[in-house]
């Protein structure tokens, strides 16, 4: 999908990058930067979810399918190559005045499952609590859901959001509110708790000991070429790696390397 | 039927003019008169087009999952692979009639003041406000409802504040300006013969409308209601603002609840195989309520000729 102009004129190609809205601000911000050092690429990037980007990806809309999960079996055949741009670790948030700080994973479980209801069976207030969920298309909740869930069920009556920044903003404003995002969009509305005692960041993700953590991806079609394969190694470099996935909230691919993860 | 009208009125004007017309006017007018038929074959074409679309990627419903399963089943779950709108079905019904219940009073209310009580200056003020209401965008509406409507309904009703009551109030406030202006249309239709009958008698102006304008204009002002219905089911922006999404049958006022809109918006980006197509079963079910609610209107108007 790569449209070459024969002109050599201003912007003349497009990258078109479609997914996951976990990965919109590397995608988002890398493609600015991109298309300031190659004004003759056009880079658009669009957030609708993993598996709309791998859809998208497979299908032959898109040049690039962002995702924050992994492929499905049924995915696997599709013909897709993996770029793994940034680690990611999903926190479990909760209103800041929630005197709960730790959760074990089978609480979180039991909590997502709904069998625990209140704040009150894990030492906190006699206070009920708010399941808040993200939509079925969400990487965020199919890698909460593989990683945390096990083979339990989500809680059909827990409210279904489809978006991280309204599951924070609606976490932070319920007193009884249990949220999961991304650790990059934790800010000082809303409180991460810890898990398995290791509160989570990218000291505990880059050493492994944080439960709730993934890859991000980007998926071509077949080896990435031209101008995709340029924005992909972009993304790749130091230059982008250190300043924008880490402002963005995310861990450097390279931090693993690094230690020798 | 769609087309008759189209024809008559040139035709007319060509029997009158006919010896005096030239030719550069005789080709301009038939030019002109086909046209506009054009117009009206794009409008008819347009919703065969879309339903027979819709229709046939829906078709395979029938085999996968069933249509007895996909009409009666009680779960909605992609991850199950299981398609029963009956909780979606419910949920639409559960919003609309807290919609309507809440707006159609508002909005008769409205209508009644705006054609018979309101004097000329504060209709002024008063119309163009219900109008702009119409012209508020659903995701507005949703936003408004999010910030200010859900933390005061998650205190009246326990829960988050999403669910049928935040839901609801924002539709009824939505609806209001479609039920108001075909109210107030209905009401203005009453011949104000009857009106002046009735304050001659010494009736008041409260037994003037509840005893003769409001059962002169019953039809016009149900007909109002079900347009307004037609709008509440359809609307999708806002509901998914508001609803919670949670495809489950009705658990309380203040518990999430889904709408048919709202799960073909949630699930659309990603839905594929069996689940597309139950997403477009889905489509088939909003569109035969809307015709259906059309067709109703319709046949209230024609009631309503037969009885003047």
């Amino acid at each position: 999908m790569i449209v070459a102009g024969c002109d050599g004129g201003s912007a003349t190609q497009k990258v078109i990058v479609t997914g996951s809205t976990t990965l919109m601000p590397i995608a988002e911000v890398a493609a600015e930067e991109y298309h300031k050092q190659h004004p003759e690429t056009d880079v658009l990037v669009s957030g609708m979810g993993s598996s709309a980007g791998i859809e998208s990806v497979s299908n032959g809309s898109s040049d690039i399918g962002t995702s924050s999960r992994e492929l499905k079996d049924e995915e696997l055949d599709l013909g897709l190559v993996d770029a793994p741009v940034a680690y990611d670790a999903i926190a479990v948030i909760v209103h800041p005045d929630n005197p709960v700080g730790e959760l074990t994973t089978m609480e979180v479980r039991a909590i997502y499952a709904g069998v625990i209801t209140n704040w009150s069976e894990l030492g906190g207030p006699d206070l009920e609590i708010g399941l808040v969920n993200r939509d079925e298309a969400s990487g965020t909740r199919e890698a909460f859901k593989k990683i945390v869930m096990d083979d339990a069920e989500f809680d059909r009556g827990a409210v279904v959001l489809p978006g991280t920044g309204q599951v924070r903003s609606v976490v932070a404003d319920v007193p009884g509110a249990i949220g999961y995002i991304s650790l990059g969009f934790v800010n000082e509305d809303v409180r991460a708790v810890a898990i398995d005692d290791v509160e989570p960041s990218e000291d505990a993700v880059v050493a492994g000991t944080y439960p709730i953590q993934r890859t991000l991806h980007f998926f071509t079609l077949g080896d990435a070429q031209g101008a995709t394969a340029d924005y992909i190694a972009y993304v790749l470099s130091p230059a982008v790696q250190d300043t924008i996935v880490r402002d963005a909230g995310f861990i450097p691919i390279t931090a693993k390397e690094a230690v020798g993860g | 039927m769609a087309d008759e009208p189209v024809q008559r009125a040139p035709s007319e004007s060509g029997e009158n003019g006919l010896k005096l017309m030239t030719r550069a006017t005789y080709v301009k007018e038939a030019a002109l008169k086909n046209l506009f038929m054009l117009c009206a074959v794009v409008a008819v074409a347009a919703v065969v087009l879309i339903l027979v679309f819709i229709g046939a990627r829906a078709w395979p419903v029938v085999d996968n999952p069933g249509l007895r399963a996909f009409l009666f089943g009680t779960e909605w779950s992609s991850s199950n692979d299981a398609y029963g709108i009956l909780p979606l079905v419910t949920g639409t019904l559960v919003i609309t009639i807290g919609a309507l219940l809440l707006g159609a009073p508002l909005a008769i209310g409205t209508a009644i003041f705006l054609s018979e009580i309101a004097s000329p200056k504060m209709r002024a003020i008063v119309r163009p406000a219900v109008e702009l209401l119409a012209g508020v965008p659903s995701v507005v509406y949703g936003f408004f409802g999010l910030v200010i409507l859900r933390p005061i309904m998650a205190d009246l009703t326990g829960g988050m504040g999403f669910g049928p009551a935040t839901a609801s109030v924002i539709l009824a406030i939505m609806i209001v300006p479609t039920v108001a202006t075909l109210t107030e249309d209905a009401l203005g239709s009453v011949p104000s013969g009857i009106r002046e009958a009735s304050y001659a008698m010494g009736a008041t102006t409260w037994q003037t409308i509840y005893k003769v304008l409001l059962p002169a204009a019953k039809i016009g002002i149900i007909d109002a209601i079900i347009l307004g219905m037609g709008r509440a089911i359809g609307e999708t922006m806002a509901v998914v603002m508001l609803a919670g999404n949670a495809p489950q049958f009705f658990q309380g006022l203040g518990e999430p609840i889904s709408t048919v809109t709202s799960q073909i918006v949630i699930d659309m980006g990603y839905a594929s195989g069996v689940h597309r197509t139950a997403l477009f079963g889905l489509a088939v079910i909003l569109f035969l309520v809307s015709m259906s609610l059309v067709a109703l209107v319709r046949l209230l108007a024609r009631l309503n000729e037969r009885r003047t």
